[in-house]
């Protein structure tokens, strides 16, 4: 048996959260395997943002542990630092560096981080950016580039840093309808390559696709797991099947 | 988006009939400006102050070196003032970012130092500064002061310009595992000093208009020579004269230069809310 791969890699174990009143994660336990692909839905509200933001805490938490790969990651300080540094993240409203160029986005993280050589980080920074569809606008400012190409430069931005998963908040609530899919595609790319990924996601059509398991949130609670078949054709829970009535209603 | 004057944003463009009463009530205001210029003109010379006695010594070279000297240690008190200003504004700044103690001690200084009028920080140096025992020259004792009561407000200014930068720049910084000190040198202050240079140079042309105060302590910058010229010709008005459009010129100088770089930086960077919408803009 191979002990290694049996340890999760991102563990949440009784995770609460309140503002002020509103409990918004009711102790969430959660665990994602290596190579796994978890997507959470839910409507608005129900904490899955919250809940993707709290792994690498941009989001603090009232109680609760987490942990990257078995290792607890810690409230504050370098050690906080260094395994932020190995999840990546992207945001829905994709956070380029305003005042740098998209080659200078990716490369800085890797040489201010990881200590890497100018060139090569450079070089990988180019690749990334290929990768992803972007080369050729690698010397503009973020500003310059379509909502999709900023979010594809963003991702190549977190993969720079060679993650061991990446958390994805709503990576196309910001984009024009034209351009989800773009970046869509970038996702379920890394998704066939292994990557372990959280994505919080309303494209319903993408998480059926891409997802080994499917999460379900409502009211700050974890209300149902599923295989994301029986989840979208026969979920078990009542408040499932009426959030995905609610969407084809529409 | 074209980014506009505010006036674009808060008024609706005017009407015909509008634009009429605005150039009727234009050309009466230039009809008056006009009147009350010829008035002034008029006073003048019936009081003399157009006699060749009172202008006749702007013709020597000596009155426009005199001039020049106190027009540099002017600007030299101005830029050294500033210097100062701005870094220990920045440090003030840092500070309320910090915990409660030092947050605390650096609200109260900002404060203070906003709050205290420039001449009572030029007599502290004047007076009480040199019975401590430290006697610093007269062009430290113009130059501190000013540094020191433009400080708060350079403080301030560049706080909000911190708070002016979206949230998620920091966020995206910290992700990828820069510390907190490296995201704010590397991300946020980058950003935020972009956004506040306009009001940086504004606090410049303060600096430098509170060096006026320099005949307290007789520093010889332009205003103090401007009244020993004064003295020796006896001629107040003329050399008065003179020294406001020099101080006009040099002034109109600085927010030229601040209104361009204002304007470059909103053409490369472009104000960041929008840019995180992802606004396509190929170009």
């Amino acid at each position: 048996m191979d002990n290694h791969s049996s340890v999760p890699m991102i563990e949440l174990r009784h995770v609460n959260k309140h503002y002020g009143d509103l409990h918004v994660l009711r102790d969430i336990s959660l665990s994602v395997r290596k190579g796994e692909v978890v997507v959470i839905i839910g409507p608005s509200g129900s904490g899955k943002s919250t809940l993707c933001r709290s792994i690498n805490r941009l989001e603090t938490i009232d109680s609760g542990e987490i942990f990257l790969e078995g290792e607890p990651i810690p409230r504050e300080g370098k050690k906080l630092a260094e395994l932020r540094g190995q999840i990546g993240m992207v945001f829905q409203s994709f956070n380029l560096f305003a005042h740098m160029s998209v080659l200078d986005n990716i490369t800085l993280a890797p040489v201010d981080v990881l200590r890497k050589g100018r060139k090569e980080a450079r070089e990988e920074a180019l690749q990334l950016l290929e990768r992803v569809g972007v080369r050729d606008q690698a010397d503009k400012v973020p500003a310059q580039l379509s909502g999709g190409q900023q979010q594809r430069a963003a991702i190549a931005r977190s993969l720079a840093m060679h993650p061991k998963v990446m958390l994805f908040d709503e990576p196309t609530s910001a984009l024009d309808p034209e351009m989800i899919q773009e970046v869509l595609n970038v996702i379920a790319e890394l998704a066939k390559e292994g990557m372990t990924m959280l994505i919080v996601t309303h494209e319903m059509n993408f998480a059926r696709r891409v997802a080994d398991r499917v999460i379900f949130m409502d009211g700050g609670q974890i209300v149902e797991e599923n295989t994301p078949d029986r989840f979208f054709s026969d979920p078990e829970s009542q408040r499932a099947r009426d959030f995905l009535h609610s969407l084809h209603a529409e | 988006m074209k980014t506009g004057n505010i006036r674009d944003f808060l008024y609706e463009p005017p009407g015909p009939r509008t634009q009429k009463r605005i150039r009727i009530i234009t050309g009466i205001a230039l009809l008056g400006l006009l009147a009350l210029l010829g008035l002034i003109v008029r006073q003048f010379s019936v009081t003399g102050q157009f006699d060749t006695k009172y202008w006749s010594f702007f013709t020597k070279w000596t009155t426009w070196r005199f001039l020049g000297q106190g027009l540099l240690t002017t600007l030299e008190a101005a830029l050294t003032g500033s210097a100062i200003s701005f870094t220990l504004g920045f440090l003030l700044m840092r500070g309320k970012f910090q915990g409660k103690t030092v947050r605390g001690i650096s609200a109260f200084l900002i404060e203070f130092t906003r709050g205290v009028p420039t001449l009572l920080f030029i007599y502290f140096f004047f007076l009480v500064v040199p019975k401590t025992g430290w006697k610093p020259s007269a062009f430290w004792k113009i130059t501190l002061p000013c540094a020191i009561s433009a400080c708060g407000v350079v403080a301030e200014a560049l706080r909000s310009g911190v708070n002016a930068v979206p949230g998620g720049q920091r966020e995206a910084a910290l992700s990828l595992g820069l510390s907190e000190r490296r995201t704010f040198y590397r991300i946020v202050f980058p950003q935020a000093f972009r956004y506040v240079i306009p009001s940086l140079i504004a606090e410049l042309v303060i600096v430098l208009k509170d060096t006026t105060f320099a005949y307290v302590v007789s520093c010889a910058e332009l205003m103090q020579n401007a009244k020993v010229l004064i003295s020796n010709y006896d001629a107040m008005l003329s050399i008065y004269l003179v020294v406001a459009v020099i101080y006009i010129l040099i002034n109109y100088l600085l927010n030229t230069l601040s209104e361009r770089i204002a304007g470059s930086q909103r053409r490369s960077v472009q104000m960041i809310p929008e840019a995180n919408k992802g606004v396509a803009a190929h170009g």
